[in-house]
């Protein structure tokens, strides 16, 4: 269980028993059990997030990371176990339900940006803004507080292939924030940035968890130092939760 | 405005602003590729269908005065170039004081058109001349190429049918049985076939003639009908070969061959097109130039879109992950298919006027007939909704194949 100084607070996230498994190779009327196999990419994972926690999700390739920030950020459904977002059990709901509580309360910061190339970096932040029915004067000025919150006001009418990546991160950072949603989910939010502008977003990331909590998966210590807490993955399974200062070993809470 | 209304809106603008953007920045093939489909299929759909309602609605000279040939049914095309020994009609004057009565019509006047050999007794030059006997009016008319100004309006020899009325003798000539005849305005002409030979005429005009054949210009002359009936005994039930109604009306080709049974009312445009015009193969060419156009837009169409969501499932994706819903997504893709071929409809449609009058250039010049294809402003709204249908048909597949992509893979 992650604690820090929010646990007073009620869980913004409860992560409960999560498993989630794939089914790869042929299926079908054809095909034999031979053909199939199950992957289990998260393995029974119990953790809780409270507001202002600034959480990190370390582990190898392949260990699950991305796969269980998929699962915290209501992207995707466990196979087993539940995940509760702001009271919300995700695995309760349906698509379109989940699409409603990602619009609300999540935000996502992909390792590739994920901007609309052909839009601008406006109209990039204030895509979710439309999917709310904002009107548009109030979209446009939301956009451009959150913009010039991120050091990119006098790059609001560009198009993505015109920033740098540093300057795309954080056009998606301001995306990410501009529904003012309880938790941020980065996925290697640094990954393609070098170490200076890695810094600049990492202190963006973190300058925000006041209000919301703030989940970063990466593999890289640097960024990991950079958080309140860290959920270490293995083969889907959650080796420790560990204060990222001291780097220690938690035995494994089920 | 409604929070659900202001988001439709936002929507749509977003799928515009998408579908700008990329079409005039980036890799946007597969979209330029759909509006060029599109723009094909409605240019040829707005081609075939100016070439339909040229024929379905007989408008195809309605530039010029609206001519119609009333011939009798057994009568061949050469028959109105020369009618020789051809089934006639009969009682042509009554018919032509029937027409003349209709509003609608302009002129009509029966034609007898006769071989006759004419003689000029002062220097004795004789030569085969074709007559064609008609009524004029007082308003100058140019019949086988000839005016009729100088010929006296009506028929007075007619006399309602006794035959006994004044013999006018006029004549217009061309310059080329003029020149035959050694003639001039004022000449007297004899008669030197025919059943009366005891008449003459006197030269009222020369005028050039282009009236031609296929061996060459002809030696044409203009008389009065009964005058022209007498010389050539086709007194006997009133007989002509033709009967000519000019008229701006093209709705009165029906009237003329209820007027007169066993008929075909001829076009000045040809037979060609009578018979075309005559069945229900306008209807025909226009249905098939929609569900052409149709299907073969949609298909097109669906398959660049596809391939476009293909190139797009990234965005599509980061738009599933940031929250909107599938029925926002589908709708973006609906606004940019439509866009697509709201577009190609634009494009096209510029291009089918232009086939239009490409089509009409092509057949005055190689076939002879004058405006077969015709713009009608029904066409624009042909050209769009058929666009709209396409783009509404095409963007399933596009919704279903984006419906298909799962976010958490593509954005991994």
């Amino acid at each position: 269980m992650v604690s820090t100084e929010s646990d007073t607070t009620d869980p913004i996230l409860t992560c409960d028993g999560v498993t989630r498994s794939f089914t790869r190779g042929r299926s079908g009327w054809l095909s034999s059990p031979q053909d199939t196999q199950t992957v289990v990419a998260v393995d029974d994972v119990t953790t809780t997030i409270h507001t202002g926690d600034v959480v990190g999700l370390a582990g190898p390739s392949g260990s699950g990371k991305s796969t269980l920030l998929h699962l915290l950020a209501a992207l995707d459904t466990p196979t087993k176990g539940r995940v509760v977002l702001d009271g919300t059990d995700t695995t309760t709901l349906s698509e379109s339900q989940r699409a409603k509580l990602r619009l609300d309360e999540v935000g996502i910061v992909f390792q590739h940006f994920h901007l609309l190339p052909s839009l601008s970096a406006r109209a990039n932040v204030a895509l979710p803004l439309v999917q709310r029915g904002v009107p548009k004067s109030t979209r446009r000025a939301k956009a451009n507080d959150l913009l010039d919150a991120v050091g990119l006001a006098d790059r609001a009418t560009h198009k993505p292939a015109e920033l740098s990546g540093g300057e795309q991160q954080r056009v998606a950072i301001a995306r990410a924030l501009v529904t003012d949603p309880s938790l941020l989910v980065a996925d290697e939010p640094t990954g393609e940035l070098d170490s200076e502008t890695g810094r600049q977003i990492l202190d963006l990331l973190t300058d925000v968890a006041d209000d919301r909590a703030v989940i970063i998966a990466s593999h890289d210590e640097a960024v990991l130092d950079r958080a309140d807490s860290v959920l270490r993955l293995h083969d889907g399974r959650l080796q420790s939760e560990s204060d990222p200062s001291m780097h220690r070993e938690i035995p494994h809470e089920s | 405005m409604s929070r659900k209304v202001r988001r439709l809106a936002g929507v749509v603008r977003l799928g515009l602003a998408r579908f700008s953007g990329r079409l005039f920045g980036g890799d946007s093939r597969q979209l330029w590729s759909s509006i060029a489909g599109v723009a094909f299929a409605v240019m040829l759909m707005t081609t075939v269908g100016g070439i339909s309602l040229g024929l379905a609605s007989q408008s195809a000279i309605e530039s010029e005065d609206v001519d119609y040939w009333v011939v009798p049914d057994a009568a061949s095309a050469s028959a109105i170039a020369v009618s020789v020994d051809a089934p006639r009609l009969g009682g042509v004057h009554s018919v032509t004081d029937q027409l003349a009565d209709d509003d609608r019509i302009d002129y009509a006047t029966p034609v007898l058109i006769r071989v006759l050999e004419l003689s000029n007794p002062q220097t004795g030059n004789s030569e085969y001349i074709l007559v064609a006997g008609v009524i004029p009016d007082s308003t100058n008319r140019s019949i086988i190429g000839l005016p009729t100004a100088s010929l006296e309006p009506g028929d007075p020899h007619y006399a309602d049918g006794t035959y006994d009325g004044p013999w006018t003798g006029q004549a217009v000539l061309s310059t080329g049985a003029a020149t035959l005849l050694d003639a001039e305005k004022g000449t007297t002409l004899s008669p030197e076939t025919g059943s009366a030979t005891n008449r003459s005429f006197t030269v009222s005009d020369v005028a050039e003639s282009e009236y031609t054949t296929g061996i060459g210009e002809v030696p044409v002359a203009l008389v009065h009908l009964s005058e022209a009936q007498a010389l050539s005994g086709a007194t006997s039930g009133d007989q002509a070969d033709q009967i000519l109604v000019s008229t701006d009306d093209a709705a009165v080709a029906g009237d003329i061959e209820r007027l007169y049974p066993q008929t075909n009312v001829v076009k000045r445009t040809g037979f060609a097109q009578q018979q075309l015009s005559s069945s229900s193969l306008p209807l025909a060419i226009a249905v098939g130039a929609v569900l052409t156009a149709f299907v073969v837009g949609t298909l097109f169409v669906a398959t660049m879109m596809g391939l476009e969501v293909l190139s797009e499932r990234a965005s599509l994706a980061t738009l599933a992950a940031i929250g909107y819903s599938s029925s926002s997504r589908s709708l973006l893709l609906v606004v940019e298919t439509l866009s697509v071929t709201l577009s190609g409809a634009v494009v096209g449609l510029g291009l089918g006027i232009g086939g239009i009058e490409l089509t009409n250039v092509l057949t005055e010049r190689y076939l002879g007939i004058a405006s077969v294809a015709r713009f009608d402003p029904i066409l624009v709204g042909a050209a769009f909704v058929v666009s709209v249908l396409i783009g509404l048909f095409a963007s399933v597949y596009p919704v279903w194949l984006s419906h298909r992509a799962n976010p958490v893979e593509v954005l991994q």
